[in-house]
C-alpha cells in the first residue's frame, strides 16, 4: 500500500479542486441572478466566470475519476500478483486443505471488493468535503433556511446505506442461483450421452425449471430492494426543495432573502444528494471490503512450511556419462501422516541403488503413492529421513532437488499451451530435438505427428482434447525431457489403452536404462519393467524381490494382483 | 460514478438492420403473455417522467409568484409540488416492480424454452458445437439480458423519456432560449459517438484481459503441484505478472475513455447554463421572459446532461443484449435431427437387432460407416473390435439411435428404429457410456436418471442384481451419499458402477457396453467385471471391446476397420480364418507378456 501513497495524495488534491469548483458554480449562478439579471452587473462577466469554473470542474471530474481508478487498479494488480506468487510457493499440505475455487475467489471477487472500496476512497473524501463546504455556505447565508433545507438530507445517507445492505445479499443470491443454474446446464451438456442414452430429458428439464424459478425469485428480491429505495432516494431532495420553497419563498417575500439565493439553495440540495448517497453506500461497502481484505491478508500471512534451507548442501554430480553413478535413494525409517490420527508411513525403510528400477506395489491406501510424494519433499517426514545421493532432502536446495526428480503424477495435469511447451515445461527454451526425443521415449511421438499442427497443437480447455492415455504419455514426456536423475511414475499408464501400452513400455526401457526409476503400478506387465518389486503394506515394506519370487512367496502380493484382466484367458484352448 | 455500466459487443456479433428487426419481432412475440404488465409499466414510466420535468417548472412558477409578491400562488404551487412528489414516488416504485416482473418472467420462460430445445436437439448437434459455446448460450448470453432487465431497460427508457420531455418543456418555455442552448449539441453528438466506440473497444479488451487473467490464475492454482514439482514457481509468477499487468493496462485504457468523455459532458452542461444566464438574463431584463422562466431553464439544464451520458453507456449494453438475443433465437431455430415419428410405435420385449445396409456420414460428407449388415440374435453376446476411429462406436450409437443412419436401416424386433417412440426405445436399447457421468445429487438420484419413477426398493433390487449393493451401502451415507460435483467423491470404478446400475434398473432388451480403457485398482476392477457379467446374462449385448481377452469370451466378434465390418464370427472361427482378428489377437497377447 505504501508505494501507492503518492497517488492517493494526488487524488485528494484533485478532489479538493473538484469540490471547490462544484461549490462555487451555484454561488456564481446566484450572483448572476441577483446582481446580473435583477441588478445592473454585466451578465456577460458572470456568464464567463461560470463557464471558466465549469471548465475547471469538468477537468477535475475527469481527473478525479482517473486518479481514483488508477490507484485502485494498481493496488488490485499488486495484490493479485502477491496472492498468486504466495499461493504458488505454499506447500502441498496447504493446497490439500484448500480448494482451487476458494483460492480463486481470493484473487478474484475478494480483490474486486477491495478495489471497489479503494476507488471510492478519494471520491469519498471529495464528497465529504462537498457536504461540509456547501453546508457552511448555506448556514452562512441563512442558518434557519439551511437547517430546513438540509434537515431531510441525512435520509439520503440512511437510505443509501440501507439500499446497499438490502441489495447486496440479493445480488449475491442471484449470483449463487445463476451458478447453480449454470452447473445444471454444464452437467447436462457434459453428460448429454447419458441424458440421451437413458431418455432423461424430462428429469434434466425439471432440474433446470427449479433453478430458473430460483433465479427469477432472487432477481425479484433485488428488484424489490430497488423499488423500495430508488424512488425513496428520489424523494429526499424534494423534501429539501419543498422546505426551501415554503420557508425560503416567504422569506423572499418578506425581503429577508434574494431570489438568486433561493436558486442557490435549490441547486445545493440537488448537488448534495449524490455525495450523501455514496457516503451511505461506502459505509456498507466498508464492512464487505474489510472482510475481503482480511481473507486476502490471511492467505498472504500463511507461512510457507517447505522452503530451501539457508545454506543448502549441493547434490553430488555424476561421473562420466557412461556409468551413471548418481540417483542413489535411501528412505530411513520414515514415519509420515497427512493427518496425525491416521499414520500413512510407519517405519518405511528402503534403499535403492543408483540406476536401479523398483516397482512399488500395494493395496489402495497402503502408502505407495506417499512414498513418491515425499521424495521431492512435497511434504516433510514426521520422523526418519530421506537421502538422495547421501544428501538429506531437507538439507538440499528445493529447486535443485525437484529438478533432480522427475515425478509423473497419477492424475495428469497439462497446461493450456502447445504440446511442445507442455513437454518442455521443466526445461524452458528446450530445442525441438529434445522435445521430440522425450515424446518418442514416452511413446507419444506417433500420435503427436499425426495431429495437423504436430508439436504446435494447442491443448486444453479451448484447444484440442486428447484421450486420457495420450495425456498421460505427454506427462511422461514432460518428465523425461528434464533428464532427471530419478524418475518416478505414479500409476502413470493407467489410462493408456491396453493395446498401446506395450509401445510405451518398450520406449520406457530405454529411459530407464541406467536411471534410477520408481514405478508405482498394479498391472503385472508394468511391474515387470522393474528390476525389483517392493510390496508395501501398513506403511512399511512387507516383502521384496523379483515379480516371480514374490508371486511364489507372498500371499498378500498374489491378493493385490489377483484381479487383473491382462491375465490370459483360461487354459481351455486359447493359444 | 461507482456504477459504471460496462458492456460491449464484438464487431462480428453486431446486428445489421434485418437481424435487429428479426430480434425485435421475435421478442415482441415472446412478450405477448406479459403485454399488459409491460405496457402498464411503460405508461407509468411516461407519466413519471412528465411529472418529473414539471417540478423545475413549478419551481420557476414559484419564483415568479415570489417576484410578483403573490403569496397565494406560491402556496398553491407548493401544495402541487408536494402532491407530485408523493405521486411520483408511487409511480416510480410501481414502474420498477412492473418492469422487473415482466422482464424476469420473460427471462425465466426464455431459459426454459432454450433449455428444453437443447434437450430435444440430437447428438450430431452436440458433436458439432463445443460444449463451452452451448453452455454460454444458457449462461453468459442470458445473463447479459438479465443485466438489461434488472436496470438497463428501465434506465434506458427513463433517460430517453426524460431527455425528450426536458427538451419539449424547454422549447415550450422559450423556444428562442432553447435554440440558443442547443449550441453544444454537435460537440456532444460527436463526443458521444466516439465515446461509444472507444468504450466498446475498451470493454472488449478488458473482458478478454479478465478472461486471460482468470484462466492463468485458475491454471496456476489447479496445476500448482506440477509447477512445484518442476521448480517453475518463479517463471509462473512472472507469466502471471504479465497477464495481470496487461489487464491493468486495459483497465486504464477504459478509464481514460471515461476520463475525457465525462469532462466534455460536464463542461457542456455548465457552459450551456452560463449561456442560458447570459442570453436568458438579457431577455429577462428586456422583459421578454420572466425571471422564473430563466430559473426553470437553469434547473432543467442540470437534468439534461446526465441522461445524455447515461444513454451513451446504456447504448452499448442494449446492443450487446440484442446480439445475445439473436444467438438465442438462432439456437431455437436449430432443427431436431433425430426426431420422433409422427405415429410412434411402442417397442417391447427382448430384442433381435437387424442392421441392414447401414452407412453413416457426417454432415461434411466424411463417411464413417458403409454397407454394414448384421443380425444379432436374442440373448447373443457380440463384441465389436478394431482400431480407434474405425467406426465401432458409431455403429453402437446408430443401434441406440443416438444418430440416424444416412443409408440403410436398423430394426428392433422388426420395427425400424425411426418409427419407434423415443421413450420406449430408450427403455429397450440402452448404451452405457465408458465412464459414468454423474450429476449433482445422491447416488440414488443418479441411478434414478435412468428411470425417474423408480422406487427405493427397485433401486436396491437393481444394485443387488448386479452384486454391487454392498459397495454402495459401504459409503458414508449409503446410497444417500452426495456424489458432489462431477462425482469427485466417488472413485472412477464406483462411477462406472453407478452407470451399470442405471442400465440394470431399466432392464433393457439390448445392452450396449463400451468397455473402459483405463485400468482401475484390481479390487474394484473385479467388482466392475462382475457387475457387467450379471448385466449381460441372458441379454442381447453388444460390447465395444478394447481388451481382446474380453472379446474372446463373446459368442461372436465383429471386426470393424475403415468403416466396414470386415470379419464376423466366433473367436475360434476368426482365429482359424487367420485374418485381421488373428493378427490383432497375437499382437495383443504378445504385448501383455513381455519377456
Amino acid at each position: 500500500m505504501r508505494r501507492h501513497r503518492r497517488g492517493i495524495a494526488a487524488g485528494m488534491f484533485i478532489g479538493l479542486v473538484w469540490t471547490i469548483a462544484k461549490v462555487v458554480v451555484p454561488i456564481l449562478i446566484q450572483r448572476s441572478i441577483d446582481d446580473g439579471i435583477r441588478g445592473d452587473d454585466s451578465l456577460l462577466g458572470w456568464a464567463f466566470a461560470i463557464a471558466a469554473v465549469g471548465v475547471v470542474s469538468g477537468i477535475a471530474t475527469g481527473a478525479r475519476r482517473y486518479v481514483a481508478f488508477q490507484n485502485a487498479r494498481a493496488v488490485e494488480a499488486d495484490f493479485r500478483d502477491q496472492v498468486f506468487t504466495h499461493a504458488q510457493r505454499l506447500h502441498f499440505g496447504f493446497h490439500d486443505r484448500h480448494q482451487t475455487g476458494q483460492l480463486m475467489s481470493r484473487g478474484n471477487t475478494d480483490l474486486q471488493q477491495f478495489q471497489n472500496f479503494i476507488t471510492m476512497l478519494p471520491i469519498t473524501f471529495a464528497n465529504l468535503l462537498t457536504v461540509v463546504l456547501a453546508s457552511i455556505v448555506l448556514f452562512a447565508r441563512d442558518w434557519q433556511l439551511a437547517l430546513a433545507a438540509l434537515a431531510g438530507l441525512p435520509l439520503a445517507n440512511y437510505f443509501g446505506r440501507k439500499f446497499s445492505q438490502n441489495l447486496h445479499p440479493a445480488l449475491t443470491a442471484i449470483q449463487e442461483e445463476s451458478a447453480q443454474l449454470a452447473s445444471v446446464v454444464e452437467e447436462t451438456v457434459a453428460g448429454v450421452r447419458v441424458v440421451k442414452g437413458f431418455g432423461a430429458e424430462q428429469l434434466r428439464f425439471d432440474a433446470l425449471a427449479v433453478e430458473a424459478d430460483d433465479v427469477r425469485d432472487a432477481s425479484l428480491r433485488a428488484a424489490r430492494a430497488r423499488a423500495n429505495f430508488i424512488p425513496a432516494l428520489e424523494v429526499v431532495p424534494n423534501i429539501g426543495l419543498i422546505a426551501v420553497l415554503a420557508f425560503g419563498g416567504h422569506k423572499v417575500l418578506d425581503g429577508d432573502l434574494e431570489v438568486g439565493e433561493l436558486v442557490l439553495f435549490n441547486i445545493y440540495v440537488v448537488l448534495l444528494i449524490q455525495p450523501l448517497r455514496m457516503l451511505g453506500m461506502i459505509v456498507a461497502n466498508f464492512q464487505r471490503a474489510t472482510a475481503a481484505g482480511a481473507r486476502i491478508a490471511a492467505l498472504l500471512d500463511t507461512p510457507i512450511e517447505i522452503t530451501s534451507p539457508s545454506s543448502p548442501t549441493p547434490l553430488p554430480q555424476g561421473g562420466d556419462d557412461d556409468s551413471r553413478s548418481i540417483g542413489r535413494i535411501r528412505f530411513k525409517d520414515v514415519d509420515f501422516a497427512y493427518d496425525p490420527t491416521n499414520p500413512v508411513l510407519d517405519g518405511f525403510d528402503l534403499a535403492i541403488e543408483a540406476g536401479e528400477s523398483v516397482a512399488i506395489v500395494g493395496a489402495t491406501g497402503s502408502g505407495k503413492s506417499t512414498v513418491a510424494r515425499l521424495l521431492p519433499r512435497f511434504y516433510d517426514v514426521d520422523a526418519g529421513s530421506i537421502l538422495v545421493d547421501g544428501v538429506d532432502v531437507a538439507e538440499a536446495d528445493l529447486e535443485e532437488l525437484r529438478r533432480a526428480i522427475g515425478l509423473v503424477f497419477e492424475e495428469t495435469f497439462l497446461f493450456a499451451a502447445s504440446i511442445r511447451d507442455n513437454i518442455s515445461f521443466g526445461v524452458p527454451g528446450a530445442d525441438l530435438a529434445t522435445v521430440e526425443r522425450a515424446a518418442r521415449l514416452a511413446g507419444a511421438a506417433e500420435f503427436i505427428e499425426q495431429l495437423a499442427d504436430g508439436y504446435d497443437t494447442v491443448i486444453g480447455e479451448r484447444g484440442f482434447s486428447l484421450s486420457g492415455g495420450q495425456r498421460q504419455r505427454l506427462a511422461i514426456a514432460r518428465a523425461i525431457a528434464t533428464d532427471p536423475r530419478v524418475l518416478v511414475l505414479d500409476d502413470a499408464t493407467s489410462a493408456v489403452d491396453p493395446t498401446k501400452e506395450h509401445e510405451i513400455r518398450d520406449a520406457l526401457q530405454e529411459v530407464m536404462h541406467r536411471r534410477t526409476t520408481i514405478v508405482i503400478a498394479h498391472r503385472p506387465a508394468t511391474i515387470a519393467l522393474a528390476d525389483r518389486v517392493v510390496l508395501v503394506d501398513g506403511g512399511r515394506v512387507a516383502a521384496q524381490g523379483t515379480h516371480d519370487e514374490l508371486l511364489a512367496s507372498s500371499e498378500l502380493y498374489r491378493e493385490v494382483l489377483a484381479h487383473d484382466d491382462t491375465e490370459l484367458p483360461s487354459e481351455d484352448g486359447a493359444p | 460514478m461507482a456504477g459504471w455500466m460496462a458492456a460491449g459487443v464484438d464487431a462480428d456479433d453486431r446486428l445489421d438492420f434485418d437481424a435487429a428487426r428479426h430480434v425485435l419481432r421475435s421478442t415482441a412475440r415472446r412478450m405477448r403473455p406479459y403485454r399488459g404488465t409491460a405496457v402498464g409499466a411503460v405508461a407509468l414510466l411516461m407519466i413519471w417522467t412528465a411529472l418529473l420535468v414539471v417540478l423545475p417548472v413549478l419551481f420557476g412558477r414559484a419564483v415568479d409568484a415570489i417576484d410578483s409578491g403573490n403569496r397565494e400562488v406560491l402556496n398553491r404551487t407548493i401544495v402541487v409540488y408536494i402532491a407530485i412528489t408523493v405521486v411520483n414516488y408511487f409511480l416510480w416504485r410501481a414502474a420498477i416492480i412492473g418492469i422487473s416482473r415482466t422482464g424476469e418472467a420473460f427471462l425465466r420462460d426464455l431459459r426454459r424454452t432454450v433449455f428444453s430445445h437443447l434437450l430435444r436437439l440430437s447428438m450430431p448437434y452436440f458433436d458439432r458445437e463445443k460444449a463451452g459455446v452451448i453452455v454460454s448460450r444458457m449462461t453468459s448470453d442470458i445473463d447479459s439480458l438479465a443485466e438489461v432487465v434488472q436496470f438497463g431497460l428501465q434506465m434506458f427508457v427513463a433517460n430517453a423519456l426524460l431527455l425528450g420531455a426536458v427538451a419539449v418543456v424547454l422549447a415550450v418555455l422559450s423556444w428562442q432560449l432553447f435554440v440558443v442552448c442547443l449550441v453544444s449539441i454537435p460537440l456532444i453528438y460527436v463526443a458521444s459517438r466516439k465515446f461509444r466506440r472507444d468504450a466498446n473497444a475498451a470493454y472488449l479488451q478488458v473482458r478478454d484481459g479478465i478472461g486471460s487473467m482468470l484462466s492463468r490464475l485458475q491454471e496456476g492454482l489447479a496445476g500448482v503441484r506440477v509447477i512445484q514439482a518442476y521448480a517453475r514457481t518463479d517463471i509462473e509468477a512472472e507469466r502471471f505478472h504479465d497477464v495481470n499487468h496487461d489487464l491493468f493496462q486495459s483497465h486504464m485504457k477504459s478509464t481514460r475513455v471515461a476520463a475525457w468523455y465525462l469532462p466534455i459532458i460536464d463542461m457542456s452542461g455548465v457552459g450551456t447554463t452560463a449561456l442560458a444566464i447570459a442570453v436568458g438574463g438579457w431577455m429577462a431584463r428586456d422583459g421578454q421572459l420572466s425571471i422564473g422562466t430563466v430559473v426553470a431553464f437553469i434547473l432543467l439544464l442540470q437534468n439534461l446532461f446526465e441522461p445524455v451520458q447515461q444513454l451513451s453507456q446504456l447504448f452499448n449494453m442494449i446492443q450487446s443484449a440484442g446480439a445475445s438475443l439473436h444467438k438465442l433465437y438462432e439456437l431455437l431455430e436449430e432443427p431436431v435431427e433425430v426426431a420422433e415419428s409422427s405415429e410412434p410405435v411402442v417397442l417391447s420385449g427382448r430384442g433381435v437387432v437387424e442392421v441392414s445396409g447401414v452407412g453413416f456420414a457426417y454432415n461434411d460428407g466424411v463417411s464413417v460407416l458403409a454397407d454394414v449388415d448384421l443380425c444379432i440374435a436374442e440373448g447373443e453376446r457380440l463384441a465389436l473390435v478394431g482400431p480407434t476411429g474405425a467406426g465401432k462406436s458409431t455403429l453402437a450409437k446408430l443401434i441406440a439411435r443416438l444418430y440416424d443412419p444416412t443409408e440403410g436401416n436398423i430394426s428392433y424386433n422388426g420395427t425400424d428404429l425411426r418409427d419407434a417412440s423415443l421413450e420406449s426405445l430408450r427403455k429397450r436399447v440402452v448404451a452405457v457410456p465408458q465412464e459414468g457421468h454423474l450429476f449433482d445429487g445422491t447416488v440414488r438420484d443418479n441411478i434414478r436418471v435412468a428411470k425417474a419413477d423408480a422406487t427405493d426398493d427397485e433401486i436396491v433390487a437393481a444394485l443387488k442384481r448386479i452384486g454391487v449393493l454392498e459397495r454402495f451401502e459401504g459409503l458414508p451415507d449409503g446410497i444417500e451419499t452426495e456424489v458432489r460435483e462431477r462425482g469427485s467423491r466417488l472413485s472412477a470404478g464406483e462411477r462406472q458402477l453407478v452407470s451399470l446400475a442405471r442400465a440394470a434398473i431399466v432392464d433393457p432388451g439390448v445392452l450396449i457396453l463400451d468397455e473402459a480403457t483405463s485400468s482401475l485398482d484390481p479390487g474394484t476392477e473385479s467388482i466392475v467385471e462382475g457387475a457387467m457379467e450379471a448385466l449381460m446374462a441372458n441379454r442381447t449385448t453388444i460390447v465395444i471391446a478394447h481388451r481382446l481377452t474380453t472379446a474372446s469370451r463373446c459368442d461372436r466378434i465383429g471386426v470393424v476397420d475403415g468403416g466396414r465390418l470386415v470379419e464376423l464370427g466366433s473367436h475360434e472361427e476368426l482365429m482359424n480364418l487367420d485374418g485381421a482378428y488373428a493378427s490383432l489377437f497375437s499382437t495383443w497377447i504378445g504385448a501383455q507378456n513381455p519377456t
